[in-house]
């Protein structure tokens, strides 16, 4: 300590110097900018130590850094602004802690757009912050539709997916391929809910049948299903079909005690309302091999997809959930309509983005609906390989069918008013 | 076998016992009294290491007790009748027999015991505190018997109790006595004191007042009874 | 009817686990009156460690089941001795802090190396058929795990009550200070009976591992629902912990096959509410005798 306090002085100075170095000081690149503070602060929000942490987390920060590497290598010398810099914060799936933290990121880390931040309570309270702040906010792992109906604004984004592109999919093309009988459980919160109601509409229109429905405490501190599953086998008519809405972690505890009760020889078959290839490497192939379930984007699913996988790995080891793409996609998109824009004004920049058509390696016949701010993009149908088909680590989704972009999303609900 | 050296103790700002000194030798039987509060339990319990506020010596047949740890005591051959009887729920009469070890050289055998107090014997199998008080304070004696202990510190072990049983408590010390077990008696029965003991301390507001013998105390029985406040 | 059954048993099968993971905590409470809020952490190391073995070592569960608890023994014993045991004098609170602070420290720690997705651990090969009895059809390991937790349970109570080692601890726990004085060096059992508490809730956690995902977090909430049950049985009362631990299960089972989601979801905790009003000491509980 005490050398520290002599030198204080010649430290303070060269911290100055250093500090100065960083900041680069001077006029900004990219002439004519008009960036209201020279430089884009991208902020993820999400949850980095609980039971989102792999499907986003800290790798979503990652895939944003490669979105602002690719945009500062395609615009170089004419780049809105070379100054573009990435924060986070870990929300720990509370919709208060993420109210603050967006409130901290917008007010005092100049962040221009938050992306991602699952838990669609947490969600909600970030789309509230970005309203009165207005500030953009991109959504990408939440699911809530109400995020583009009843509590939509004009700053918020729901890109990636959401409950009706789940139910859509596996809902209707499972009662198409036979399953007539549903036995819907879910997660006794507003994801949970939400994903019912959309599970069982699909499945009527579809010609099929929802027996009965039966929640689950959300959090689940006992982590146990079984009542639920045994459940199954008293219910008249009987199901032919377990619909299972939890996800992460409770999914993974539902599939393993599904596989134990052996419901499927039982004759009852498992549909996965929201699966993330990191579930499958959880629980491995084979507890879930044959399962169908609509998944976003897959790594492996061409050329395009495989070759951002393998940046990603590169920096990470791991290959990318479809989050972590979208993430990418939403960050560079963002960085696009600045540079179009020439402005980082947030109406300026939400006027450049609605209506617009995307194709990138995320979205495929991507539109970002001007109606109510949901980008809808081709979904795809895929089914869970047995470990005997997986060719290489992480090679676990056969993709069945691609659902249409029209057809994956429902049309504007009505409720939404920008 | 027990010498006390100008011992104090307190309970935070509070002292309760001041420069006592007493000793009792080997074979001998001595009573403490003293009205309420006047520091008998806690003298008790500081010679136990129960009590850990305390400053002076207290030494064990030579040893110095220091700061040795109450379980530690025991094994040099205390053994503790507290107030309460100390039954235990969870235990059996049997059970809180063999629960202490061996301590000194002339532990009483089980049968001994159980010949010697058939009411615990009848109850053996039975959870220590559903027994009567008097078999609680049976117990008490018994279980540091059977330890073998030299010098028994016992807190009142005939309070509460009808005469019959008190005389009973007083034909075992006397008993116990005769196999060279030193007693220290805390004791309220002034008759009962002269029937058992030797010699009687008298403890007031934290000191000891008075040493009498037995031929004191019936004596100065009506004195005593006031001053005890009894 | 035999759907009816097959709830039942299986509210045993989960009762089995709250009853393993409270006797251990009732335990250490008794002994040490130490609230071990790290309990869950290690029922998650319990289950991390069958999932390590197999990884790591490429032992099955059968080795995992015996080796994992003595492991997880011996590290309680060491945290004990290094940390737990120089606050004992003080405030339960403290106690109760550190070892919520422990449970934070293991849970990011296995976070740390491992990542927070689960990992896939199966089924023993022997046991992955089910029992058949008309209607009635029950997945063999968990019957095998509730076998092996009233196994488990029983064994404790005879040591307990039919032992020296068992006389000692239950002396100690009733009455400290007395024991002490009746020449009993109660600080040298506290060590080896926080270890076997551990040991205990490591023993929940492998049997655990085949049937849930083993992630750092699972635990953390299992404990909240375990002290209700240590509560509702009566503090440190081995027979409560037990006998709640399998009633708890069996009610819990009912409410969630029977009733809306929300009343298995508060069920446990308004039956602890409801015990602490009527019964502070609990079901099984003593009030508290003076020292």
């Amino acid at each position: 300590m005490r050398t520290i306090r002599i030198r204080k002085p010649l430290a303070l100075a060269a911290a100055a110097l250093v500090l100065a170095g960083c900041g680069g000081g001077g006029p900004r690149g990219g002439g004519g900018s008009k960036l209201t503070d020279g430089k884009i602060v991208l902020g993820v929000l999400n949850d980095q130590s609980g039971g989102y942490a792999d499907l986003g987390g800290k790798n979503a920060v990652v895939a944003v850094q490669l979105a602002i590497d690719d945009f500062k290598a395609k615009y170089g010398a004419k780049a809105v602004t070379k100054d573009i810099t990435v924060v986070t914060a870990d929300h720990q799936n509370k919709p208060d802690v993420a109210k603050t933290d967006a409130q901290q990121m917008y007010d005092r880390q100049g962040v221009d757009a938050i992306f991602d931040v699952p838990t669609s309570s947490a969600a909600l309270a970030v789309a509230d912050v970005a309203k009165q702040d207005k500030r953009l906010y991109f959504n990408i792992s939440a699911a809530s539709d109400d995020l583009n109906g009843k509590s939509c604004n004009k700053f918020t984004f729901h890109y990636a997916y959401d409950t009706n592109m789940l139910a859509n999919g596996t809902g209707a093309a499972d009662t198409e391929g036979g399953a007539r009988n549903w036995y819907l459980v879910y997660p006794n919160y507003a994801f949970g809910q939400d994903m019912t109601r959309g599970f069982t509409q699909a499945v009527s229109k579809a010609g099929g049948h929802v027996v009965a429905t039966a929640g689950s405490p959300f959090p689940n501190p006992t982590e146990d299903y079984s009542s639920l599953l045994l459940k199954a086998a008293s219910l008249n008519p009987k199901p032919d079909t377990l619909g299972v809405m939890q996800a992460g972690a409770d999914l993974q505890n539902v599939v393993k005690q599904y596989n134990q009760f052996k419901l499927k020889d039982r004759g009852i078959k498992l549909a996965v309302g929201l699966m993330f290839i990191t579930d499958i490497h959880s629980l491995g192939p084979d507890a879930l091999a044959g399962t169908t379930f609509t998944d976003a984007w897959y790594w492996n699913f061409d050329q395009t997809n495989r070759s951002f996988a393998n940046r990603f790995y590169a920096k990470t080891q791991t290959r990318p959930t479809f989050a972590h793409a979208a993430n990418y996609s939403a960050a560079l998109n963002y960085l696009e309509a600045v540079q179009a824009a020439g402005t980082d004004d947030a109406a300026t920049v939400v006027g450049n983005l609605e209506g617009k058509k995307i194709n990138d390696v995320f979205l495929r016949n991507g539109t970002v609906r001007a109606a109510d701010h949901l980008v809808t993009h081709d979904a795809y149908l895929a089914q869970v390989k047995p470990s005997s088909q997986v060719a290489e680590p992480w090679d676990y989704e056969k993709i069945i069918k691609t659902i249409p972009a029209d057809q994956a999303f429902n049309p504007p609900s009505g409720d939404c008013h920008l | 076998m027990l010498r006390v050296d100008r011992l104090s103790a307190g309970y935070g700002e509070a002292t309760v016992l001041r420069d006592v000194s007493l000793q009792v030798a080997a074979g001998e039987v001595v009573t403490l009294c003293g009205r309420n509060g006047a520091g008998k339990t806690t003298l008790l319990r500081a010679i136990m290491g129960l009590h850990r506020q305390v400053q002076g010596r207290i030494e064990l047949l030579g040893t110095d007790l220091g700061r040795l740890p109450p379980h530690r005591r025991a094994r040099l051959g205390l053994g503790w009748v507290p107030d309460d009887r100390g039954a235990y729920a969870t235990l059996s009469v049997a059970e809180s027999l063999t629960l202490p070890p061996v301590v000194g050289p002339e532990p009483w055998p089980l049968a001994r015991v159980y010949e010697v107090f058939p009411a615990l014997y009848a109850r053996r199998g039975a959870a220590a505190n559903t027994l009567s008080g008097g078999e609680q304070q049976m117990l008490a004696l018994a279980r540091v018997l059977r330890m073998g202990a030299r010098l028994l510190l016992c807190d009142e072990p005939t309070e509460g109790l009808s005469p019959l049983l008190v005389g009973q408590i007083g034909t075992i010390l006397r008993e116990a006595r005769t196999h060279g077990v030193t007693v220290l008696l805390v004791e309220q029965n002034l008759h009962f004191a002269t029937t058992v003991a030797d010699r009687h301390y008298v403890l007031a507001e934290g000191r000891i007042v008075e040493a009498l013998d037995n031929d004191d105390v019936q004596a100065r029985e009506h004195e005593l009874l006031s001053y005890l406040g009894i | 009817m035999a759907n009816f059954l097959e709830q039942t048993v299986n509210g045993l099968v989960n009762g089995g686990f709250y009853a393993m993971l409270a006797l251990g905590l009732a335990v250490i409470f008794g002994m040490l009156k130490v609230v071990n809020f790290a309990h869950g952490a290690f029922y998650m190391l319990g289950a991390f460690g069958a999932y390590l073995c197999l990884r790591e070592l490429g032992l099955s569960f059968w080795w995992a089941l015996p080796l994992v608890p003595v492991v997880l023994g011996v590290l309680g014993m060491g945290l004990e001795r290094a940390v737990i045991h120089r606050l004992t004098r003080l405030d339960p609170l403290y106690n109760f802090l550190l070892t919520f602070g422990l449970t934070l420290i293991l849970q990011d720690l296995v976070k740390w190396r491992y990542g927070v997705s689960a990992n896939p651990y199966e089924v023993p090969a022997a046991l992955r058929g089910t029992l058949r009895a008309g209607s009635f059809e029950f997945p063999a390991y968990r019957v095998f795990v509730f076998g092996f937790a009233v196994l488990a349970c029983a064994a404790v109570w005879w040591l307990l009550t039919r032992t020296r080692i068992g006389m000692v601890v239950r002396a100690a726990t009733e009455r400290p200070e007395l024991t002490g004085a009746l020449g009993i060096d109660v600080a040298r059992w506290t060590t080896p009976v926080f270890g076997f508490g551990v040991a205990l809730a490591g023993l929940a956690g492998v049997l655990a591992a085949p049937m849930q995902a083993v992630n750092p977090l699972m635990g953390a909430d299992l404990i909240i629902v375990v002290f209700a049950v240590v509560v509702i049985g009566g503090l440190g009362s081995i027979l409560g912990s037990v006998a709640t631990g399998f009633g708890v299960g069996i009610a819990v089972a009912w409410a969630q096959a029977y009733a809306p989601p929300v009343v298995a979801q508060v069920l446990v905790f308004v039956v602890m509410a409801a015990v602490l009003l009527w019964r502070p000491a609990g079901l099984f509980g003593r009030e508290e005798t003076p020292a």
